[in-house]
């Protein structure tokens, strides 16, 4: 039986959705589980990590844990998958995922696939599949190693309603802090902001938004649905918004149940960040816009007067 | 301070691409520097001219890479090594990595600097198994690079939960971001220059490794197929009255699609 070792994605002491989704996928593929966690005051999550379908939770729980060090982190996550007998590490997309894993990898001597939307094993043979070329063509990769350490892109695998797991908690030792890359302080984003990443709604604005006012006519909405709100290359470019509020390929990778897609003529780079979305909205005066190809459902006319009829309506639905 | 710049040669994206037997089908594709790359270079020069430093880049594999490296010398780059060798055509990171230790052990560098990722497989492992193999410290998806002194840099990286600033002990690998810089267009007289620059051009054996060493015969993963990309299809479209299909639209988020 294969053996699984989901990494936990937990922000500001929240378990997030990734974790029981990955779990819920290697329930799936008959695997045997556990989850690692690594952080600062995160042991009372041993619960929830089980719920989410782990059978051991490793915990390395440690004051020096507490900002994101992708050294010790990976420390831990090799401790754990060695202690645990892993085959397969699964990451949730997160950076510090991204920045973890290939550590992990070469550390364990183990193949490495980064972005991977599904797992195939037939006896000792294990596949991928991921996208590549800006989501232009996707691959089957095959692992040569019994060993695979991968970051599952968001939206990949679905949660199992009624999953379960057992608790059983192994303590690991926080290693020492990486004396030669010292975390010395992390700047947040603003306090209060819905993550991209997370958000059930993301409502993105691109070059038709035309300036502050219109970025400020389309955040109301968003406001209005507790939505996250997102931004094409060009209005990070033109400085209207901040850069980890970019959608795409060379921003945030998201895959919310709602895209909203507002003044964005849908850029190669910009749909291999959303287009794993469960339902694309997209709302542009040109009919010919490539946003269209890929929304399901598409209005043509002027945002100016179409956001606005947006939240009237949206509102009566609400109420 | 000696700082070495990797550069890949990848497809252009903007191009539409066809898969047949499971490969990408050659015809029509054209080929440019990785845009991640296209950075690293830049945050290289940049160095150079703020703080004083010698400039290397080195590629691996693409053929003839001529083009794409004076592109790099007329940025400001000053030395180029282009590692080309049959062996390396199914390379998966792990092997690149290989190699570019074996580059790296050659030169005494006191910076990598590399793309967090290159656009033809968005992997983004190269850089930080590198530095593994090499037991330096590393930082990926760096935004801002500034030198405290001869040893030590400052970098900022984007994280999950806002910007994390990192105080690094040199030798040291960072891969960067495409929001860290805007890579500068090269200008007449550069390009003139880097003309009669030479390309120092080796393959595996010149490098003084073999293919065994680096792992060549033996990937750690192989792609088996390409396949075409299961995109979205197109859904309703609807124009008109704008208050009518809003409303419409509205009606079949809620109560069709369930996501409102």
């Amino acid at each position: 039986m294969a053996k699984v070792l989901v990494i936990a994605d937990i922000k500001q002491g929240v378990l997030k959705s990734s974790t029981v989704e990955l779990l819920s996928k290697a329930k799936a593929i008959g695997a045997e589980t556990a989850v690692v966690a690594v952080g600062s005051n995160i042991e009372f999550l041993t619960p929830d990590l089980a719920n989410a379908g782990s059978d051991t939770q490793y915990i390395a729980d440690d004051p020096s844990l507490e900002l994101f060090s992708a050294g010790p982190y990976a420390l831990c996550v090799v401790d754990a998958a060695k202690q645990f007998g892993a085959d397969l590490i699964w990451f949730g997309f997160s950076e510090s995922g991204k920045a973890v894993a290939p550590r992990v990898a070469a550390q364990m001597d183990a193949a490495c696939a980064t972005e991977i939307t599904d797992v195939e094993l037939s006896g000792d043979q294990v596949e991928v599949i991921r996208p590549a070329i800006t989501n232009k063509v996707m691959q089957r990769v095959k692992v040569n190693t019994d060993k695979l350490v991968a970051v599952v892109r968001a939206g990949a695998f679905e949660a199992t309603e009624g999953i379960t797991g057992t608790e059983n908690v192994v303590k690991l030792l926080p290693p020492a802090p990486d004396s030669k890359a010292v975390i010395k302080e992390l700047v947040s984003d603003a306090i209060g902001e819905i993550d991209l990443a997370d958000a059930d709604i993301v409502i993105s604005v691109g070059r038709g938004v035309k300036d502050q006012a219109g970025v400020d006519l389309v955040k109301e909405l968003a406001n209005d649905l507790k939505a996250g709100f997102g931004s094409s290359r060009a209005m990070v470019d033109g400085g209207f918004m901040a850069h980890n509020k970019q959608v795409g390929q060379t921003g945030k990778i998201v895959a919310p149940s709602l895209y909203m897609a507002i003044g964005i003529s849908g850029a190669i780079q910009h749909l291999a960040g959303m287009t794993g979305s469960k339902v694309i909205l997209a709302v542009n005066k040109d009919t010919e816009a490539p946003i269209f190809n890929v929304a399901d459902y598409g209005i043509v006319g002027d945002l100016f007067e179409v956001v606005p009829i947006l939240r009237e309506e949206i509102k009566k639905i609400k109420s | 301070m000696k700082i070495l710049t990797t550069v890949k040669k990848v497809v252009d994206v903007e191009l539409t691409m066809h898969v047949k037997d499971g490969a990408i089908v050659e015809d029509g594709l054209q080929y440019v520097i990785n845009a991640w790359d296209e950075n690293a270079v830049e945050a290289s020069v940049q160095l150079k001219e703020n703080n004083g430093a010698e400039t290397t880049l080195v590629s691996i594999g693409g053929g003839d890479n001529t083009d794409m490296i004076r592109r790099c010398y007329a940025m400001g780059i000053e030395n180029g090594i282009h590692i080309d060798d049959p062996a390396l055509d199914k390379a998966d990171s792990s092997i690149f990595a290989k190699v570019l230790q074996k580059v790296y052990e050659k030169g005494d560098y006191d910076l990598v600097i590399t793309g967090k990722q290159a656009q033809d497989t968005d992997s983004g492992q190269t850089g930080i198994i590198l530095a593994e193999y090499l037991g330096l410290p590393c930082v990926s998806n760096v935004i801002a690079i500034e030198v405290m002194d001869d040893q030590h840099i400052k970098v900022s990286r984007s994280g999950d939960a806002g910007a994390e600033i990192v105080e690094l002990e040199l030798p040291a690998v960072v891969t960067v971001d495409v929001s860290i810089n805007e890579p500068r267009l090269p200008q007449m007289r550069g390009i003139m220059m880097a003309k009669k620059k030479t390309i120092d051009v080796m393959d595996l054996a010149a490098l003084g490794t073999s293919h065994d060493e680096v792992g060549a015969a033996t990937p750690k993963s192989e792609i088996a197929e390409f396949m075409t990309s299961k995109l979205r299809k197109a859904g309703q479209k609807f124009e008109g009255d704008a208050a009518e299909i809003t409303a419409q639209v509205v009606d079949l988020l809620a109560n069709e699609a369930k996501v409102l």
